[in-house]
């Protein structure tokens, strides 16, 4: 049975570094302290950074589609237009960018959404990387 | 001559027909050419590293997301190569081949047609001058394999208008 080319229900790596995830399934972002507390003294308290967590949280990271010689446009442009729900004029325009400037910024945001576009666009088999903002 | 077509046959069925005898061996070699995935040439650029720059990520990422994106294309090669076996000449016309395949494994074609598309620029070391090149020598591996990537593309191209509707052919 053919899996389509949709997004991994789970993927750990879709979660940064940063982030764990609980018993409970919630995910947890920042340092993971599971030394008894110096406050509480108790086993199994789990302290997070908050210092981290807003820092890590709050770096936009930019996902960029770079041109390679054998993808076709209008292959390109379908990609865009599936993976984020572009409209086709806008998906057109990035597609056009990459043609012309050899690179387009096609999203920005948090860095496990970037890792979770860029795992969909390598799946179509575009050339795509993340990298933090420098804004 | 037959036009070469790619439609929905009906809800559940899309069709190619038109087929030449070359594009239709092309197509019969798309299987074997899938498995050249894993080579050095081209698993670098099917299985390309998330960032430019952090290794950390990068090496984590091969670890973790390549063997589910492997698994991924793996799947798609497999079911065009179940759907090849019905590649047969047409009843109305026997110099021209067609083949019919469910509509849900149209992505699975054009992940198909890409990757091999994709292996076949990487195996023959393919950059934009030769894609731009008029001149063809059949006795040039590098000419056939942009033979190849040319047709299995204009093949590709239009299931994306199937999909998308019409738009321009050109390479990005």
């Amino acid at each position: 049975m053919l899996r389509p080319l949709e997004p991994p229900t789970f993927s750990p790596f879709l979660l940064s570094n940063q982030a764990k995830v609980g018993k409970d399934g919630r995910v947890w972002y920042g340092t993971v302290n599971m030394t008894p507390s110096n406050a509480t003294g108790q086993p199994g308290v789990i302290h997070l950074d908050e210092t981290a967590t807003k820092e890590e949280l709050a770096t936009p990271w930019n996902v960029i589609v770079h041109n390679d010689p054998i993808n076709l446009m209008n292959y390109v442009t379908m990609v865009l237009m599936r993976v984020f729900g572009y409209p086709r004029p806008k998906a057109k325009k990035m597609m056009l960018e990459v043609h012309t400037q050899g690179r387009s910024l096609v999203w920005s945001g948090g860095r496990e959404q970037a890792e979770h576009y860029v795992h969909q666009l390598h799946g179509y088999q575009l050339l795509a990387t993340m990298e933090k903002s420098e804004t | 001559m037959t036009e070469l077509r790619v439609e929905r046959l009906d809800e559940k069925h899309i069709r190619i027909s038109g087929l030449t005898a070359m594009l239709a061996a092309m197509l019969r070699e798309m299987p074997e050419i899938l498995e050249l995935r894993d080579g050095p040439d081209a698993s670098a650029r099917l299985f390309p590293d998330p960032t430019a720059i952090d290794d950390k990520i990068n090496r984590e990422w091969q670890q973790m997301t390549t063997p589910e994106l492997r698994h991924l294309f793996v799947s798609a090669a497999e079911t065009v190569t179940r759907d090849l076996i019905l590649l047969a000449g047409s009843k109305g016309a026997p110099e021209a081949y067609e083949v019919t395949f469910p509509v849900e494994h149209l992505t699975a074609w054009m992940s198909a047609l890409n990757q091999t598309r994709l292996i076949l620029a990487e195996v023959h070391k393919i950059d934009e001058a030769d894609m731009e090149r008029r001149d063809f020598d059949p006795q040039n591996p590098k000419h056939l394999a942009v033979l190849r990537i040319q047709l299995l593309g204009y093949l590709l191209h239009l299931f994306v208008e199937l999909e998308n509707g019409d738009e321009s052919t050109d390479r990005i």
